[in-house]
This record gives C-alpha cells, structure tokens and sequence, in this order.
C-alpha cells in the first residue's frame, strides 16, 4: 500500500510539474467548449436574400415580408434583374434568391395557379435543405390563407377540413443545438484526455528507459499500472467539474442524476484508459504513441454520435458504430442531461460500455507485461 | 547542405509507418467517413404511431407518412406510457398520435390536430423531420380536399432551383472544405512533433553545434512535411472528383497554386508550434487546440460561419483554414476566377509569409 501510495505520489508530481501540460489540458475542458458551445450550431439565421420582384404589388410585398419577418432570413437586397442574383449568389453576397412572376398579385387574387421560383445556394447543403424548407412554408401558408380569403368571398363553399400538425418537441423544445454541443464537448474530451493521457504516462518511460528502473524497484506490476493510471482518472473525473458547471452556464438541463454521469464517466475512463494501454504497447516513441492514438480515436468518434447522428448514416457505418465505445458514452449522457433517464432505460449502454473496457483493459495489460517483464 | 537535412528527414518519415499511416491513409479514411456519413439529411427516420382512431381515414394518413420515403414505421403503441418510452430508448424518433376521433371530425370538415413528437436531442435533424412532417400533413389534407372535389383551387407552387449543388448532396461541399481541414490538422502537429522530438532527445543540440544553418534545418523539417501535405492534397482530389464524381468547375492549377501557399501556412504554424513547447506531449496538446480543433470547427468547413456571434467571427480570422475553406469552395462548386476571392488570397498570403518569418526569427534567437 505504502508503495503504491509513493508510485502514485511521484505519478502526481511528475504530471503538476508539466504546468504548460496543465494548461492545456483545462484550456480543452472549458474554454474550447465555452467557444465551441457559442460559436457552432447548424441553426440557420440570418441568410441574406436577393428578391427580384417583377409584381411590385402589396401582395408581393406582404409574401417577402413574411421571409423577412422570421430570423431565418437577414438582409435583403432588392433586384431589377436576374442576372443580379446570379451575381449575387456568385459572390456570396445572397443566399437565397427568390423571383416573384409579373402577374403574381392578380394570379393569387382570381386563383389561378402561380409559380414562385426559390433559387438556392447549395455550397453548404444542410443549410439549403433547411431553408427550402423554410421557404416553402413560409410559401404554403402563404398560398393556404389566400385560398382561405377567396372563398370567404364566395358563399357556396362549405368549410373545408383542414388537417393541422400540432408538433411538439420533446427533451429540447426550442431547438438548441446548444444543449447538444456542450455534451458532446464533455464526452469527447472525456474520451481524449483518458486516452491520450494513458499512452503519453506509458510511452514517456518507454522512450525514456526510465520504465526498465521501474520494473527494477520493488513495485509489482499491477501497482506499478495502478500508479500511472490513478492521475488519468482523477483528472479525468475533476475536469468534469468545470464542464458541469459550463453546461449549468448555458442552462443544459441536468434532467438525471449526476452520480450516473460520474458513473458512466469513470466507467468511460476504464475503456479510454485500456485502449490506451493497448496502444502504448504498439508504439516504440511517444510521436507514434500520439499518431496513433489520433489514428484510432478519429474513426471512434466519428461513428459515436458525437458529432452527426448515427441515425442518418448510411447502414454499414451505423453497424460499425457499435464498435465505438464513445457512441455508449454519447448516448448515455444524453440520456442522462437530456432525457433524464436513469439505469432503467440505459441499462444496456452501461453493460456495453463497461463490456468494451472488460475486454481491451486486460488485453492491453497482458501486452504490457509481456513487453516489460519478458 | 538543405539536400542533405531534407534526404535525412524523408529516410527518417519513410522509416516510420505510422508517420505516413497518419500523413496519406488517415485522411483517406476520414475522407471516405465525412463523404459517407457527414449528412444532416435523414431519410429512415424511425416512427412510432399511437392510432387511437383505427380508421380508414387515420390509415391514409399513416399511409402518408410511410409513402413519403422519409418514415419507417418501427412500432404501433397503445398508451401514452409507451409514447415516453419509445422515445427516452431512442427507439423512435418521431411519433405520430392520431386523436380518437380523427376521422369522424375530418368527415364532418371540421379543423383538426393531429400530434407530432420529435426527439429534439439533436436539435439540426429534429427541424428537417418536423419540416418533413408539416408538408406530408399538409400533402395529405390537400389529397383529402382533392378526394372531396374541393381541390384548393390556385395554389401558389414553388419552384425551388438549387444552385451550385442541385441535388443538396454534402459530399459535395464536405469535399472541397476537407482540404482546409486536412492540409491543417495533420501537416502542422506532424512538423511540431518532429521538431520537439529532437529537443526531447536532445538531439537538436547536435545540430546547434553542426555548421548547419537555422534556416537551413527549418526548411529540412518544412519541405518533406510540405510535400507529404501536398501529396496528400492531390490524393483527396483525385478521390473527390473520380470515386465521389464531385463537379469540379474551376481552374486546378488555381487551386494548387493557392494550395501551397496554405500548405506553407500551416505548416510555419507546425514550426511555431515547436518553438514554444518543450515535449512531444505539449506540442501535441498546443497543435490540437490551434490546428485540428479549429481546421475542422472553425474554418466553416462543417458549422457555417454566418450564425457564429460576430466576436467568435472575428476568431475565425485567426485560423488559415477560413481563408482557404471559401476558396476551395469557390473554385471548386462555383468554378469563379480569382477576382471573387482575391481579398482571402491575399490575406492568406500576408499571414503564411509573415508567420513563417516569425517562426524563423524565434528559431534563430534560440539558437543563437
């Protein structure tokens, strides 16, 4: 006990003593997620649109001023041309363009039909798809009221059935990718730190030669893998600290319990922590250490849900997504802020993502050993 | 004398497997995973249908929903309880609830509400499905009306045209912003690491002593990690444009030309990178935080630039990858010349030159 105790002292002293290491380390736990947390979100607002309007009529007036009036759609820049907003689009100066025929107000009051061309920049092709959909209700309704305008005029017509969708979301009613951002950040720094720290504590007394004067002392081999990972997990686990009360700042509720989060977390840094040591084995030098951690880690967390849904990639990457343990993590710490469910329903992510880390953890250590003590 | 260093750094890279792993098959697969999956555009979304109606009528709105393409029908509930449940599982995320008595308020005309719920957990996709769902709602009372002979007479049609990229496919703009992604996640954290290593094994001392030249053991380290980027560059353009059939519009010497401008960028970053830390392990860290993380966040690659709050805008202009990701974009989707993106060109000119003479300046002071 009293050997681990001093292993894991001089584990400790050795990690403070890196300050610049430190820094960094805090630097990704809370001012890259405050950035992140503000800067990124696939909200679309303020699309600058370019209106050639050939009616110039009230009625045209009032549709652009039904785009306009939503924080979708920013500036507008009126047109006499359509070649201006080919030039606008070209530059990037618009967005979105939309064209207005000469006779819409008349089409629209007698109830002929009538064509409104939305011209659509598609360099960033989920904003387009969310702004055509905009459109296009903005549009319908529109179009939907005026039917209903002209057949208050005319007696004959009995009320229609209409069929109204009441939608309603669930978990973030407002639609905040916010609250998807901070966990997101929370779980892939988790998953970074444990990982990348491992390998670097492993790796360091490789390249050193320093490993082999510890296999010298009279520390045992698991003491010795105990010491190097306790400064891993407790500083994995006090990071999340700041990051909790990061997520509090921007109002992401905590629906759940938080003994489960710090649960499923040290669990996380189990699994983080094996495939860590699995990969300082397969490493000579800390620089191969680091690429290859980088190696790994890109795939597993792309295919986590960290960053798009798994739900809309295509079929073979949604089966490879099993394999990363982040996409359990993810999943139950969503569940956890968002969902506010419990061991219940997440029940069989906890059992994966422990599974994950039952299996690579001992395989990394007997690697381990039969590298040092051969 | 730079012959020398550049053919000792190169036997050195080509000694290394994992070295060249991360240069050239990481940004293959990576290039291949964002072509695949990056794509907000769901068409499987899973449903859930709470009938309590059970008619012909609430049938042919079901109906609906599956002949749209967009849905799948997983499971058909009793209760509200289950409605909770299928989705704190995430076994469905959206879940239609048609009222008991649906059909006879629809045959009677009157207004009637039908209930969505999405999962809003990932907050970009739940808008697209509720988008969806609104128009199949709408498509259907249209149907039901046309069924009727009350066809809702002069409908305003739209007539949507995208440009640029007509059918909305990401890889199509995930591909041309993957260069600024990758030509500055890997290149810089490849150069830095290499750097420090030496000073870690204090095998850059030897060099110090040597007659080598400062300038001359940095452009040893920059030009082997600039041709890898460089190759690297041309691997992804070839698979963009033959495997993906990307449209590539603009002039291809424009873009190379422009490209190892920004490759000497980021890689003076790399060099810099490697002047202010002291470990593998920091300039790691240090690359992470100013090459990787923000090459792919904040260079508008996936997240827009436009809806950021205009002080973490002007952030943007700190990293390369901004400038280059618009130009990439511009030559390659809009096939523009020069005269529409001059002003990024020119900034990323004055910032590649003015941080590699940085970087240089500081390498020397250190040594001397």
């Amino acid at each position: 006990m009293q050997r681990l105790f001093a292993a894991t002292r001089k584990e400790f002293l050795q990690f403070s003593r890196d300050w610049l290491l430190v820094i960094f380390i805090i630097w990704l736990y809370t001012v890259e997620v405050i950035i992140c947390t503000y800067a990124l979100s696939f909200d679309v607002r303020n699309l600058s649109l370019a209106v050639y309007d050939q009616d110039r009529s009230q009625m045209s007036q009032e549709l652009i001023e039904r785009f306009t009036a939503t924080d979708y759609f920013g500036e507008t820049v009126f047109v006499s041309g359509p070649g201006e907003i080919d030039f606008l689009l070209d530059s990037g100066r618009a967005d979105i363009g939309i064209s207005l025929p000469p006779d819409f107000s008349g089409a629209v009051r007698t109830g002929e039909s009538v064509e409104v061309q939305v011209i659509l920049s598609g360099v960033n092709s989920n904003t387009a798809s969310i702004a055509r959909g905009y459109a296009e209700a903005i549009i319908t309704r529109f179009s939907q009221e005026a039917a209903a305008e002209r057949a208050r005029g005319r007696s004959d017509i009995a009320d229609a059935p209409v069929v109204i969708p009441q939608i309603r979301i669930w978990y973030n009613p407002d639609l905040k990718f916010r609250y998807f951002m901070v966990v997101s950040m929370i779980v892939v720094a988790g998953v970074f730190v444990g990982l990348i720290h491992a390998v670097a504590t492993m790796v360091r007394e490789k390249e050193t030669g320093t490993m082999e004067q510890l296999v010298l002392t009279p520390l045992k081999g698991h003491e010795l893998i105990a010491a190097k990972l306790v400064p891993t997990f407790t500083i994995g686990l006090l990071s999340l600290l700041p990051s909790l009360g990061i997520a509090l700042w921007f109002g992401v509720p905590l629906r759940g319990s938080v003994l489960l989060f710090f649960l499923a977390s040290a669990i996380n840094l189990f699994s983080s922590a094996g495939i860590g040591i699995y990969i300082s084995t397969l490493s000579r030098n800390l620089q191969q250490g680091l690429l290859i951690s980088f190696f790994i880690l890109f795939p597993m967390m792309f295919l986590s849900g960290t960053m798009v849904p798994i739900e809309s990639m295509p079929m073979p990457l949604q089966y490879l997504s099993y394999l990363s343990p982040v996409r359990y993590y993810m999943e139950i710490t969503l569940g956890i802020f968002l969902k506010g469910v419990g061991l219940s329903v997440l029940w069989p992510e906890f059992l994966l993502l422990f599974a994950f880390g039952a299996v690579i953890f001992p395989v990394g250590l007997w690697h381990l050993r039969r590298g040092i003590y051969r | 004398m730079i012959y020398q260093l550049v053919k000792k750094e190169t036997r050195e890279i080509l000694r290394d497997p994992v070295i060249l792993g991360v240069a050239i098959v990481l940004p293959v697969i990576m290039l291949f995973l964002f072509g695949y999956a990056i794509s907000l555009d769901v068409d499987d979304v899973s449903m859930a249908v709470y009938d309590q109606d059970r008619s012909q009528e609430s049938a042919r709105l079901i109906d609906a929903f599956v002949g749209s393409g967009y849905f799948t029908i997983e499971h058909y509930l009793d209760s509200p309880g289950q409605v909770d449940r299928v989705l704190d599982k995430g076994e469905a995320s959206i879940v239609l609830a048609v009222p008991p008595d649906f059909s006879r308020d629809v045959n009677l005309g009157k207004r009637t509400e039908v209930q969505v719920i999405i999962d809003g957990s990932f907050s970009a996709t739940a808008l697209i499905v509720s988008n969806y769902a609104a128009s199949v709602v709408n498509r259907y009372t249209e149907d039901l009306l046309d069924r009727r002979g009350e066809a809702a007479a002069g409908t305003i049609g739209i007539n949507p045209r995208v440009w640029y990229n007509p059918p909305l496919k990401s890889v199509n703009y995930i591909v041309p912003g993957l260069f600024a992604v990758l030509l500055m996640a890997f290149p810089p954290m490849l150069t830095a690491l290499s750097i420090v290593r030496e000073k870690e094994r204090g095998t850059i001392e030897q060099i110090y002593v040597s007659p080598v030249s400062p300038s001359a053991f940095i452009a040893g380290k920059v030009i082997p990690y600039s041709v890898i980027a460089f190759f690297e560059m041309v691997l992804i353009l070839a698979i963009g444009t033959l495997w993906f059939r990307i449209p590539f519009k603009g002039s291809v010497p424009l873009l190379i030309g422009i490209s190892l401008i920004y490759v000497l960028t980021t890689v003076s970053i790399g060099l810099f990178v490697s002047t202010i830390t002291r470990t593998q392990f920091q300039a790691m860290f240090l690359s992470l935080i100013v090459t990787l993380m923000p090459s792919f966040l904040f260079s508008g690659f996936l997240f827009p630039i436009a809806t950021m709050p205009y002080m973490l805008q002007l952030y943007t202009y700190v990293f390369p990858a901004r400038y280059f990701n618009d130009i990439s974009r511009d030559i390659f989707l809009k096939g523009v010349g020069l005269e529409y993106f001059i002003g990024n060109a020119v900034l990323l000119i004055i910032y590649g030159s003015a941080l590699f003479i940085a970087a240089s300046l500081k390498f020397k002071k250190k040594v001397a």
